[in-house]
Order: C-alpha cells, then sequence, then structure tokens
C-alpha cells in the first residue's frame, strides 16, 4: 500500500488523483442538481426531501466532510502542479499562438478560482445562511424547514441572480473541459469511442447548467414563485 | 520576396537574450525556410556579423533536429512538417516574421536559436530500451506481432524527438514525446517484460528534468511533424496505472534487476 502511493509521487499520478476528486466533485454537482429540481414540484417536494436529508446527520456530514476532504486535494494538487507547470517555462514566448487548445482548457485555473469564490458564497448563502438569514428558522405547514421559500425569496433578488448565473458560467466551462480531460488522464482511450468521450465534457456541463440555470431563471422570471 | 525577419540573439547560455530585427532578400517561393535563413548569414557573413545559429541537420523532415518557433507556432503555420520542410510560398510577399527557439527550462538555450535537448535523451537513458541478451540474431517470424499491433508500435515509433510538442506545450511538457516511446515498447512483445519498469523510470526521469505535467490542451499533437496523436499520452497513463498496480503486488526488487545473473 506505501508503495501503491509512492508511486503516485509522480505528475502524472497527481493528475490523478485531480482526476479522481474531479469527477466525484462533477458527481455531486449532479447529484445536486437533479436534487434541486424539485423545486418545480412544490414546495412540499422540496421541503421534505430538504428533512430528508436533514433527517440522516451522520450520512450528510460524512458527505460534507468528504466532499470537503476532496475539494482540499483537488485544489491543492491543482496549486502543486500549477506551479510545476509555471517553473518547466520561465521565460515566456514573445509571440505565441493556439492552434486547437479550447477556450475552456485555457481558463481551467481561472473558472477554477471563480467557482471557489462561487461555492464560498453558495455555502455561506443558502447552506448556513449567513448571507441574508431572514428564512432561516422559518416552517412551512408540515414543520419542515421552509427551504422553498428560502430559494424563492434568494433569487428574487437581481445581485443574486447575477451572482449566481455567473458561477454557473465558470461551472459550465469548468466541466467542458474537465470531463474528457479527467477520462484522458484516467488512462482511457477508445479509438471508437473517443468522440463519445469528448462529447462527454460539454454535454454534462450543459445539462447540469440547464439544470441550475432553470431554476434560477424560472424563480426571477416569475414562474415558480 | 522581401521578409522582415524578428530573431532571437543569444550568445551564450548565462547571456541575456533580444530580438534583434534583419532583412530578408532575393527569398524565391520555392527556397525552404532554412534556405531562407542561410541567405540571411551569407549575408551576415559577408558584412562580417556573427551569424544566426540554428539547429539543422538532414533537411528532409527526419532526423529532428530543425527547431524554431516560427510566429508563435513551432515548426511554422503547416501541420505535419518539419521547420525544414516548410516552404516561403507560404508567406506572404513583405511579411513579418518572429523566430524565437524552443522554450522550457528544461531546454536551455546554448545560442541564439539553438537549444539543448539532451533532457529527452536522459529519458530515453531512463527506460527508453529494451533488454537484449547478446549472442546470435533472432530467426525471423519466431515473434508473430499482429497487423494492428506493428501499426500502432509504428505510429508510435515515428517520433523524431524533435521537442516541439514541449515547445507548443503551455506547460512545458513532454508527455507526448514519453507517450511515444512507452507505446512504442509497451505494444510490442519485445517490450512487454519491462513495461512497468520503463514507464515509472521514463516518467520519473522527465519530472527530474523539469518538463511541466499535461494540461490535455493537445496543442501538442497540433505541431507533431509526425502526427503522433494524444492517444498514445491516454495510454501512457494507462501504462502508468497499470504499473501502479501491478508493482505493487509484487515483491520488493533488488537493487538493479538485472545485475542478478550468476
Amino acid at each position: 500500500m506505501v508503495r501503491l502511493f509512492a508511486h503516485f509521487q509522480a505528475s502524472v499520478g497527481k493528475k490523478m488523483i485531480m482526476a479522481l476528486t474531479g469527477l466525484g466533485l462533477a458527481g455531486f454537482v449532479m447529484a445536486h442538481m437533479l436534487g434541486n429540481l424539485q423545486l418545480f414540484e412544490g414546495p412540499h417536494a422540496l421541503n421534505s426531501y430538504a428533512a430528508f436529508l436533514r433527517d440522516m446527520p451522520i450520512v450528510l456530514w460524512a458527505v460534507r466532510i468528504g466532499l470537503l476532504s476532496i475539494a482540499v486535494f483537488h485544489i491543492g494538487l491543482a496549486l502543486q502542479l500549477g506551479m510545476r507547470n509555471r517553473r518547466a517555462r520561465p521565460v515566456e514566448y514573445t509571440v505565441h499562438r493556439y492552434r486547437q487548445a479550447s477556450i475552456a482548457s485555457r481558463t481551467m485555473a481561472i473558472s477554477g478560482m471563480a467557482l471557489l469564490v462561487f461555492v464560498g458564497f453558495h455555502l455561506l448563502h443558502l447552506t448556513a445562511g449567513v448571507i441574508d438569514p431572514g428564512f432561516n428558522d422559518r416552517l412551512d405547514a408540515e414543520g419542515h424547514r421552509d427551504v422553498y421559500s428560502k430559494v424563492v425569496h434568494a433569487f428574487q433578488n437581481p445581485f443574486v441572480v447575477l451572482l449566481y448565473l455567473a458561477g454557473q458560467l465558470g461551472l459550465g466551462l469548468h466541466l467542458n473541459h474537465a470531463i474528457a480531460s479527467s477520462i484522458q488522464t484516467m488512462g482511457f482511450e477508445h479509438a471508437g469511442l473517443n468522440r463519445l468521450l469528448k462529447a462527454l465534457g460539454p454535454v454534462i456541463g450543459l445539462i447540469v447548467v440547464l439544470g441550475n440555470v432553470a431554476i434560477i431563471l424560472a424563480v426571477f422570471l416569475g414562474i415558480v414563485r | 520576396m522581401t521578409f522582415t525577419l524578428k530573431i532571437w540573439r543569444q550568445s551564450s547560455p548565462s547571456e541575456q537574450g533580444r530580438f534583434v530585427t534583419y532583412e530578408a532578400n532575393d527569398v524565391s517561393p520555392g527556397m525552404s525556410f532554412l534556405e531562407m535563413l542561410d541567405g540571411v548569414n551569407q549575408r551576415l557573413l559577408r558584412s562580417g556579423e556573427e551569424p544566426v545559429a540554428f539547429d539543422q541537420d538532414c533537411r528532409e523532415g527526419i532526423c529532428g533536429s530543425c527547431a524554431l518557433v516560427i510566429n508563435g507556432i513551432p515548426h511554422g503555420p503547416d501541420q505535419g512538417i518539419t521547420t525544414c520542410q516548410l516552404y516561403m510560398r507560404r508567406f506572404s510577399d513583405g511579411a513579418s516574421i518572429t523566430i524565437e527557439p524552443w522554450r522550457a527550462k528544461a531546454f536551455p538555450i546554448l545560442r541564439d536559436l539553438v537549444v539543448d535537448r539532451s533532457a529527452l535523451d536522459r529519458i530515453m537513458q531512463a527506460g527508453g530500451y529494451i533488454s537484449v541478451n547478446t549472442g546470435g540474431a533472432v530467426d525471423g517470424n519466431v515473434l508473430l506481432i499482429g497487423k494492428d499491433q506493428a501499426e500502432t508500435a509504428m505510429d508510435a515509433a515515428s517520433c523524431i524527438g524533435c521537442g516541439a510538442c514541449v515547445a507548443a506545450c503551455k506547460n512545458a511538457s513532454a508527455m507526448l514525446f514519453v507517450a511515444a516511446k512507452v507505446s512504442h515498447l509497451a505494444t510490442l512483445p519485445q517490450g512487454r517484460p519491462e513495461r512497468a519498469r520503463r514507464v515509472n523510470a521514463m516518467l520519473d526521469a522527465m519530472d527530474r528534468e523539469g518538463f511541466g505535467s499535461c494540461g490535455n490542451q493537445y496543442e501538442c499533437e497540433a505541431v507533431c511533424p509526425k502526427r503522433i496523436t494524444v492517444g498514445f499520452i491516454a495510454k501512457l497513463n494507462h501504462e502508468y496505472l497499470r504499473a501502479g498496480i501491478v508493482e505493487s503486488g509484487l515483491p520488493n526488487e533488488p537493487e538493479s534487476p538485472y545485475a542478478e545473473s550468476s
């Protein structure tokens, strides 16, 4: 086991850990989006879903701590590899032209940092309720915490909506490059499946972003109230 | 044709380099890029100036010596060729062309446009070989190799080690080079016995030389004169993962696994 860990000390091993942790976070983002779509089923569905999650505190906190440690590894390795990569070219080219690198792949560091800031805001805003604590303790008719009203209240504010939309842009950009890139880093390649694998990033990214944006805009435009 | 050239001049590894502008006159469209530079150097020699140093040898796209970043792209605007195979008809008359050396920490500049690419040789020395006992040559067709395998190995083996992949990569990573070498040998039965040790040794050497890591932007593939595909990088990653799992289950290796013959 020690040797297995030692093996992954090389830069490729670190990249693999980054890829796996990234895929884990992408999986969470998918599940998070699907869970939140219950907003469209009305207050009862969303509030009992929230109550269901809070009813199992051990699982909830295990997942939270798991996600946090995954994110710490992902970001820590990104910084470590990023600094190494910078050192690898001390003198930049005077003229540099890209041939086929996508916009998403060139902005991974920026979209990643934007996501970090956004996730921090989001946790303080809707999870912890530090920002805008108005609806924190309100209960609905069944005695559940009224998450539904809190979300609806939040996305009626145009500044919050803009911030969340910007966050979604960062998320979409990041996922666009991340998923196919992770598959490549994990050494999975198949002549027949390559086009499908390359499309996974944009497709999954688009699905997640569209799902999340639907929630934000549905509230903002008054479709869900 | 006439061109305005902005060329990187640096008299020694320790000196500060700078761009110097030269005029290239009487260039024929059929001249290769290196022949055009030869013309510039002839004029510099006549006027008693130091000619521009650049690497070149076979001038037919096989040796991998020529290494110029032309207008920000290693080996210039055309795909699948080396600098020596680039012709001046590719540029419009009167164009201004910027010429830089490969830029990477692992490729220190020796002089002007010449860089020291021995880092790639050291990666090869770490594991880019097979260990064969000396003796009579093996009979033909003893090892049967399928057509697909042979083709894949040949595709990988066509790497000429020019270093354009490193030059194009924003992280100055040598992954495509290592991938080609590792894939070439791992695909063939002769290379299989040492595959786990090889991939680890070559990747360790790559890290040691100060190359960056792969960002999967695939710029390397776009500039490779031999059109080596990034699928080989996935293969390299696969080999690395496989080596980690295989090796962690093996008993500890002796100091040198090949020094134990009695």
